[in-house]
């Protein structure tokens, strides 16, 4: 091919490739526009050649478009721009008019530096792929990518969930059986102490008469024959009988002590866990918080002081096994907010048709962006494997169901206060006469 | 002495980059119209492991976004940018970037950093040794990096690289930027031939 040849495919080359080509000279002026951009422009080479190209196309980014090609001017160095970040130079109709799928054509520009004999950059020379396809293509990867991809979270989410579950249901099956089992022993103790306690007391009143018939016989010791004194002061010396008849009240007395022990223990598991009468009842909430306290007292001892600041409210009908396990949590949860040692402030009052119970502590406080979680299930800021997540929500539920409201207000570094409202009735219980008539009980 | 190179060519490669600097600092300056400083490039033999360190050492433990574009010729290699959130932001407004920027613009103006950067440098250099240098597209590294992930050494395809960063700045804006050359050790060889044509021209 000669030198005509070569400028002729160059020529062709410019004006049918499907590529737009365009060139501008330093002041902005267009030197060259092929048919791709005549087409897509509607503009032709000859109205536009030696006009400005940010005249001719207003909509074009001017301050950005200015230093790009100004900079391929000064450096004599290639630029980019591309789809991803930058959807287009020229908003061009795209090349879907009936599949669709995009508002313009999609395009990736090359700056390019046409330079003189002397390396001088005479114009720059812009080309514009349309990438609608690919960019299309690679678009909807992307999409699926990102679908699946959030797929794949939630499922892991799920099977974390699951587990929590799972661990949760086993704990409460365990909770539950434990709970049954100490229902049991509770009642297979109460017949022994039974009769230990009626024995004690026969016990108690033979000594009394025994001690009664021994101060006769004192007081007639001086009338027997000195050899009988002699040996009877011996044995009284030999058993130190004086201590013996003082401590005799003394054990029959702590025996009872002990026992009345073990029977509130007793009372209070039975209670606790209700299983010989569950369902909604009249319950006095102060009771209900002496009991709990009663249960949990080990847990908390070392770690706080219980102060009772009681407002003697009305009784409530409620189901108090599920109140206790409410006021079980907050207590043991109140508990373990100190770093050392603390003190946990029980309140109750009465408010117009309800009553609330106030657990307080002085613990370490919960952050403003817990405190909206803490009632979420499976939310737990205890370490892994050690708390559920769910004794609040347990809460949460219980409290709800009584048709009330569980409040916590908090303060990093001062404490936390939950709040139990609970209305005083609830027409649950069956008859009202009986209702009416156990709510006018004096307190 | 860099390995590769014999006395003679590691001396006119620091000198050519010094020239190189220069000139890219000019023209920078003219695009931007702010004078722009560059720090004398410093050259070596860097193993690719040490990359991460290399990147680390100049722009401090702080987070960043990288860029990259390949160059080829008289001789290949990549250049790698860096910059932090702030610096980006300041190199928009040197580029004509208008406006808060958005997610897209954020990406570009990295992509336009490597690209005027790393040309004006590499141009630079290519020109002292009367190379023919072309540009493929840039391409983005991330954004939000720790400074330790912007190379990861095991997906790297070479062992040693000869390194040439240098430091941009903008006094009156104080605006800063990290520029990395990076030369396959492969290239090296093709290096030294252009740096032995330009001595024999002295």
């Amino acid at each position: 091919m000669n030198d005509q040849h070569n400028t002729l495919v160059a020529d062709f080359i410019v004006e049918r490739l499907e590529l737009g080509v365009f060139a501008v000279d330093a002041q902005f002026n267009i030197v060259l526009w092929n048919r791709f951009m005549h087409t897509h422009s509607g503009k032709s080479a000859q109205s536009l050649k030696g006009s400005n190209l940010f005249t001719t196309f207003p909509e074009l980014p001017e301050s950005w478009l200015k230093r790009k090609i100004e900079s391929v001017f000064a450096l004599g160095n290639y630029a980019f721009t591309s789809w991803e970040q930058r959807a287009y130079l020229f908003r061009f109709k795209h090349n879907r008019p009936i599949t669709g799928g995009v508002e313009a054509m999609l395009q990736n520009c090359t700056f390019l530096p046409l330079k003189d004999e002397k390396g001088k950059v005479e114009f720059v020379v812009i080309t514009l792929q349309d990438c609608t396809d690919n960019a299309l293509i690679q678009q909807r990867l992307a999409e699926a990518i990102t679908i699946s991809d959030e797929e794949r979270r939630k499922q892991q989410e799920l099977i974390v969930k699951l587990e929590d579950a799972k661990n949760q249901l086993f704990q409460s099956e365990k909770l539950a059986s434990i709970g049954q089992l100490a229902a049991g022993v509770a009642h297979e103790i109460n017949n022994p102490i039974g009769f230990v306690n009626s024995n004690l007391g026969t016990l108690e009143r033979n000594v009394t008469d025994l001690m009664k018939l021994m101060a006769v016989f004192e007081s007639k010791e001086a009338e027997l024959p000195e050899a009988a004194q002699q040996e009877l002061r011996k044995i009284k010396k030999d058993i130190d009988f004086e201590y013996v008849k003082e401590d005799l009240a003394d054990l029959i007395n702590e025996s009872k002590e002990g026992l009345g022990h073990v029977r509130r223990i007793v009372a209070d598991l039975k209670d606790f866990s209700r299983v010989d009468q569950s369902g909604w009842q009249i319950a006095d909430l102060e009771k209900c918080i002496d009991t709990t306290l009663n249960v949990v007292s080990n847990e908390i001892r070392y770690k706080a002081t219980v102060v009772k600041e009681y407002g003697h409210p009305p009784l409530v009908e409620c189901v108090p096994g599920q109140i206790n396990q409410v006021l079980m949590n907050l207590v043991v949860n109140a508990s373990q907010a100190f770093p050392e040692r603390g003190q946990i402030t029980l309140r109750t009052g009465e408010e117009g048709m309800y009553v609330w119970i106030e657990v307080q502590d002085d613990g370490v406080g919960i952050p403003p962006e817990n405190l909206q979680r803490i009632f979420e299930p499976f939310f737990t800021t205890k370490p892994v494997g050690t708390g559920t997540g769910l004794g609040l929500s347990v809460c949460y539920n219980i409290v709800r169901k009584h048709e009330g409201e569980l409040t916590v207000r908090s303060e990093v570094g001062k404490g936390s206060c939950f709040r139990i409202l609970l209305p005083i009735f609830h027409g649950k219980m069956g008859e009202s006469e009986e209702l009416e008539a156990a709510l006018s009980v004096p307190q | 002495m860099i390995k590769g190179l014999n006395e003679d060519q590691t001396a006119a490669l620091q000198e050519l980059a010094n020239i190189g600097m220069g000139q890219a600092g000019n023209s920078l300056a003219r695009i931007w119209k702010e004078f722009v400083h560059l720090s004398i490039p410093r050259i070596a033999m860097v193993d690719a492991s040490r990359l991460p360190d290399l990147i680390l050492g100049f722009v401090g433990d702080t987070a960043v976004s990288a860029s990259r574009q390949a160059f080829h010729g008289g001789f290949r290699g990549e250049v790698l940018v860096v910059v932090t959130a702030k610096d980006r932001n300041g190199l928009a407004q040197l580029m004509g970037f208008e406006g808060q920027l958005d997610a897209a613009e954020r990406e570009e103006v990295l992509l336009d950093i490597v690209n005027i950067l790393g040309g004006a440098c590499v141009g630079g250099i290519a020109q002292q040794v009367s190379a023919e240098i072309g540009f493929s597209a840039p391409s983005l590294i991330g954004e939000d990096l720790d400074p330790l992930d912007v190379i990861n050494p095991e997906q790297l395809a070479i062992d040693t690289a000869l390194s040439l960063e240098v430091c941009f700045q903008v006094e009156n804006r104080s605006l800063t930027a990290h520029l990395v050359i990076l030369l396959p050790n492969n290239e090296v060889g093709a290096l030294a031939d252009l740096l032995d044509q330009f001595l024999c021209t002295l």
